[in-house]
């Protein structure tokens, strides 16, 4: 349990660096993050900045060069593979621009996918969570569809519904409404905002200002680096310039 | 066909970036055609094609129904219908129907020429042989029917074409010339034209003889003018204009005729109606197609090489399944380079055409290494089948063009109906999501039909596999099947002293010299010989009567009758049951004796205690019994391992009446290769013109008995082996690209929680569900299959379950070694794969 007022993620003097023929990318330098349990955080900037390696970093399908990250009050930046594949699967909710729901597999399967992943959880509870998330999303109607037969919207909710169905403590979002007409954007911005509501903790990358707007924090990277909202505006006209 | 050259050089290039896959194609598409165009060949040579004469639709085989006449003298057990030489000569003159009727028999000769000895094979034919055939000498003459008139008058030979290039190097000065024929002088009156073996397929005789030399040619025999010795094949050749129908019903009042006749001249006293039934009512001579010559060769082989034709067509569907699931990982991996090219506004024509122009270079490339691999091949079989026959083989390697055509073909269609499966693929293309796809959420119709190919490939090999697996065991059931004789340390030759011009009463002589000779030399712990050899699909039987016996109605009397000499039972090592052996006192002139075997003991008599003393006499109807049995001893297997045991009568060599040719054998101390040398040199001191035949140790030449086994069992196993690795590398393919296609959907199970394990787990599972399907649908087909051969099996049944077991176990770890790379490649995604999107 952890103890009130612990921020749920805290990460200090984060680093990523890729190493690609030779050269050095430094993905995120420094960074300082932390985000308190109950909260709504979103992240902005140019593309390239970063944003997308913070996230994966945050839900441990990466690791940071150099940094701390305790998550939910465990320092997790040096796990190995299977401790880190257990996390992701009871901890975290991924909802990815792309929607990647299995193909081969219907609506129902997709969402129940990663219980199967978990030890030991009965049939029966694997189908209650499943429809009550699709429920929550409102797509319970279409369990034997495939992600085929599906509008691109309908995908991104069952997307949803997959990321809810564990009860993870924190979803991870990156720009969910990326490949989404603006009329199904808005859907499901406001199928997040209802969650977050609800209580839930979530973290998401865009860069649409609009859809920033409907987070309680906004938190800005420039080059790898957070900075203040001012301080942004101040470098953006500077490239621009 | 525009921009085919582009579209050539541009598949050319594409084979040669990807040379695994080019060499792997290939290289399955040569194996597969070149061992189908092989054994086709080989498969036409002995069951399809006709003999090599004029008129061969006219050619008919006689045979006949119903029962053999009693009290033969000399008939061969083969279980086939021969004719007595009178017979033949009534049928011959008498019918209405047939433009001509030969006879024709098989022997082997010592031919000597400046003082060479050599042993051939040779056809004893009647006068008109070659007329009837429609034949033209390639030197001097053939037979006229004056060659064939009166018994011992025309010592002339016809030479075989090959014989006369290898044997007098196509010298034709021969003609006219002198040779001896077991001793005898005979004139060389001409060369049979190239190409022509025999009427008999598979025969492949050195020397023609009239036959009415047959004193001279078949030492021992006078059947001339013999009833009841059965011995001769009847060919026929129909006249103009009528049918096999016509002529089978036009003679039969013949048939009747002659066969009443024959009823009359035997002694009929005690027999029944029923057998008068049989042997006149009942019997008719049949007329059948004798366009592809008489074949006792045929029915040996038909089966092995339909065996082995049948698991050739396996290997090559395989191939071809192989093949064409190469192809389309291919074309799935191009469906964006596809789709570009129809952006940038291609016709469907060209697309497709750029596809076809691939898989027929592929297929011809195939084709063409398949062609060279053929003949290999084909001599590799050859080699294998006729090992230590004598006389030219009666197949030839040289792989038939017509089938070497029709196989390439084959192998170019296939390639290109396969190039054709990613076309349809590419046909309509939905441009859009295949341009800006995600990658996760199409579904691919093409690995389904891969994982039906690969299922397939893994039922087949399956049923091949099992297939090897029986053929194996009864290779060793056969192997390890006591004969009843111990088969280690023993040597065995022939030799025939009449072919080297002996007289019957030289010949004893020169037998008890051999015995003494060899007994006497170093590392020979004992000598015997026989008339009637064993393991070599031999047979000497006749019938007897039996003093004092009730015979049963109709009670097949006809037992085997090997003469042996003294020592017999004991190098062989067959135990006494009951009585004594033979012994040097048992002589031409002392009381005729006979030992007999369990199985003749307990068939007739109960017991081998009950046997001794009872007198047999041999062939008529009321023979004279003056034949002791003095001895019983433990059956063994006689004409081959497969045989059950016949009822046997042993009598000594020399109370036999004529000297016939023996086979010896010697017991060695040492290894029996290492008496080779040593007997050889002994019998050259004793007579250098006396040819020793077929020297071997009896291990090799069980080894030669089971020759049929041998090369199915090698066969079965090289294809099934080869079919497992086909399938593996088959599955691995469909495994290899589909984990590939599924990278990121692997990524994204990863980024909900799975982890490395779940993931190969998940692969392995696939493959043992794809296992799963074809072995239940091969498990049934491949026990089908084996009922269909079960007559080449022994020892065995076509269900064994520890056979069906093993295999599949087998396959399935094949399955999951070949599942296992992927399997890994796929665990070691890195679930920001899932993140990842162009
Ligand atoms: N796997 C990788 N290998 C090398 N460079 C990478 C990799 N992933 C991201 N980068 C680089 O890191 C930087 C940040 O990328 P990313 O986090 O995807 O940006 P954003 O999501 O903000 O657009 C970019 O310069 C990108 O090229
Ligand atoms: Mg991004």
């Amino acid at each position: 349990m952890i103890e009130a007022g612990q921020p749920l993620i805290q990460i200090q003097d984060l680093t990523k660096v890729f190493y690609t023929d030779e050269i050095e990318t430094h993905a995120l330098s420094g960074i300082h993050l932390s985000v308190n349990r109950g909260e709504y955080v979103a992240m902005s900037g140019p593309s390239g900045c970063g944003k997308s390696t913070l996230l994966s970093i945050i839900g441990l399908l990466d690791t940071p060069t150099a940094g701390r990250y305790s998550l939910n009050g465990k320092t997790v930046e040096n796990l190995d593979f299977a401790e880190r594949s257990r996390i992701r699967n009871q901890e975290i909710g991924f909802i990815f621009q792309s929607f990647n729901l299995i193909g081969d597999l219907t609506v129902y399967e997709n969402v129940e996918l990663p219980l199967t992943y978990r030890q030991r959880m009965p049939a029966a509870d694997r189908k209650s969570r499943v429809m009550e998330a699709l429920e929550r999303v409102g797509m319970a109607h279409r369990i034997r569809h495939y992600p085929s037969q599906l509008s691109g919207g309908q995908q991104q909710r069952v997307a949803v519904a997959r990321a809810l169905g564990g009860k993870p403590s924190i979803l991870l979002a990156d720009e969910p409404t990326g490949n989404l007409d603006s009329r199904n954007g808005e859907a499901v911005m406001e199928l997040l905002q209802n969650l977050h509501r609800e209580g839930a903790t979530i973290c998401m990358v865009t860069h649409d200002p609009r859809f920033a707007k409907h987070a309680q924090r906004e938190v800005h990277l420039f080059d790898g680096k957070v900075v203040a909202e001012e301080e942004l505006r101040k470098l953006l006209q500077e490239t621009s310039a | 066909m525009s921009g085919l050259l582009q579209d050539l050089q541009y598949a050319a290039r594409q084979l040669r970036k990807s040379p695994g896959f080019a060499t792997v194609a290939i290289v399955t598409l040569a194996l597969g055609i070149g061992a189908n165009t092989a054994i086709f060949s080989l498969l036409d040579q002995a069951l399809l094609r006709s003999l090599p004469v004029k008129d061969v639709d006219r050619l008919v085989i006689l045979k006949y129904s119903g029962s053999n006449i009693p009290g033969l003298l000399r008939c061969r057990t083969d279980g086939k219908f021969y004719f007595s030489y009178p017979m033949y000569r009534d049928l011959r003159d008498r019918n209405s129907v047939f433009s001509g009727l030969i006879a024709t028999d098989w022997t082997q000769v010592g031919v000597q020429w400046h003082n060479q000895p050599d042993l051939v094979a040779a056809e004893l034919v009647s006068g008109n042989y070659f007329d009837v055939l429609s034949l033209q000498p390639a030197l001097g003459r053939l037979f006229a029917a004056s060659d064939d008139l009166k018994a011992d008058a025309s010592p002339v030979v016809v030479l075989s074409f090959s014989y006369w290039q290898r044997r007098f190097g196509t010298d034709p000065g021969i003609l006219n010339q002198s040779i001896l024929v077991n001793g005898h002088p005979f004139t060389v009156v001409g060369v049979a034209p190239p190409g022509f073996h025999s009427v008999v397929l598979g025969d492949t005789p050195d020397v023609f003889v009239p036959m009415m030399m047959q004193a001279e040619v078949m030492p021992g025999s006078k059947d001339l003018d013999s009833h009841q010795s059965s011995w001769l094949n009847i060919v026929g050749k129909l006249k103009p204009g009528i049918s096999r129908e016509q002529a089978e019903a036009g003679v039969a009042p013949l048939w009747y005729a002659l066969r009443s006749d024959e009823l009359k001249s035997i002694n009929t006293t005690g027999e029944s109606e029923g057998f008068r039934d049989r042997f006149l009512t009942k019997s008719h001579l049949l007329v059948l197609d004798g366009a592809r010559g008489f074949s006792p060769l045929r029915s040996d082989v038909q089966m092995p090489l339909l065996i082995v034709m049948g698991m050739v067509a396996l290997v090559a569907l395989m191939a071809c399944a192989n093949v064409g699931s190469l192809l389309l990982v291919r074309a799935s991996g191009r469906i964006r380079e596809m789709s570009v090219r129809y952006a940038l506004g291609a016709k469907r024509r060209r697309v497709v055409q750029q596809l076809l122009v691939e898989g027929m270079l592929l297929g011809s490339a195939g084709g063409l290494l398949g062609m060279l691999l053929a003949p290999q091949v084909s001599s590799l079989l050859i080699s294998m089948l006729w090992s230590g026959g004598t006389g030219d083989l009666p197949f030839s390697a040289r792989p038939d063009l017509r089938i070497m055509l029709f196989n390439c073909s084959l192998a170019l269609f296939a390639s290109l109906l396969f190039s054709l499966a990613p076309a349809a693929q590419f046909w309509r293309p939905d441009l859009a999501p295949a341009l800006k796809q995600q990658g996760t959420t199409a579904r691919s119709g093409s690995l389904r039909f891969r994982r039906v190919s690969v299922a397939m490939q893994i039922g087949l090999s399956l049923t091949l596999l099992v297939g090897a697996g029986l053929f194996v065991r009864t290779l060793h059931n056969l192997r390890s099947l006591n004969a009843g004789f111990t088969t280690d340390h023993l040597v065995t030759f022939g030799i025939d002293p009449r072919m080297a011009g002996y007289e019957p009463v030289r010949t004893f002589a020169l037998y008890r010299s051999v015995f003494e000779t060899l007994s006497g030399l170093p590392g020979v712990r004992s000598v015997a010989a026989t008339n009637d050899p064993e393991l070599a699909n031999d047979n000497e039987s006749g019938n007897i009567a039996i003093a004092g016996y009730a015979e049963k109605s109709h009670e097949d009397m006809n037992v085997e009758q090997p003469n042996v000499s003294a020592d017999y039972f004991a190098t062989l090592q067959v135990p006494l049951l009951a009585g004594r052996a033979f012994t040097l006192q048992d002589s031409a002139e002392s009381q005729k004796v006979a030992v007999v075997n369990e199985s003749f003991a307990r068939h007739f008599f109960g017991d081998p205690q009950q046997a001794l003393g009872h007198l047999i006499g041999y062939g008529g109807a009321t023979p004279k019994t003056d034949t002791a049995i003095v001895g019983v001893v433990k059956d063994s297997k006689h004409a081959s391992l497969r045989e059950p045991v016949t009822p046997t009568l042993f009598r000594p060599y020399v109370q036999l009446s004529q000297a016939q040719a023996m086979t010896f054998y010697v017991r060695t101390w040492q290894q029996p290769e290492s008496a080779e040398g040593t007997i050889r040199r002994a019998m050259q001191t004793l007579d250098p013109n006396v040819v020793l035949d077929t020297f071997r140790t009896m291990n090799e030449q069980v080894d030669n008995n089971l020759i049929a086994e041998r090369v199915i069992a090698l066969l079965a196993s090289g294809f099934g082996v080869l079919a497992a690795l086909m399938a593996a590398v088959g599955l691995y393919g469909v495994l290899a690209y589909s984990t590939m296609q599924r990278t990121s959907e692997i990524g994204i199970r990863m980024a909900l929680g799975a982890t490395r394990a779940s993931v190969v787990r998940m692969v392995l599972l696939e493959v043992l569900w794809l296992a799963g399907i074809s072995i239940a649908v091969a498990l049934p087909v491949s026990l089908l299959l084996m009922y269909a051969v079960r007559s080449q099996l022994y020892g065995i049944s076509g269900s064994d379950p520890l056979t069906l077991c093993g295999m599949t176990v087998l396959v399935t770890l094949v399955a999951l070694a070949s599942a296992m790379l992927p399997a890994r490649r796929a665990a070691r995604v890195e679930p920001m794969a899932a993140l990842r999107h162009e």
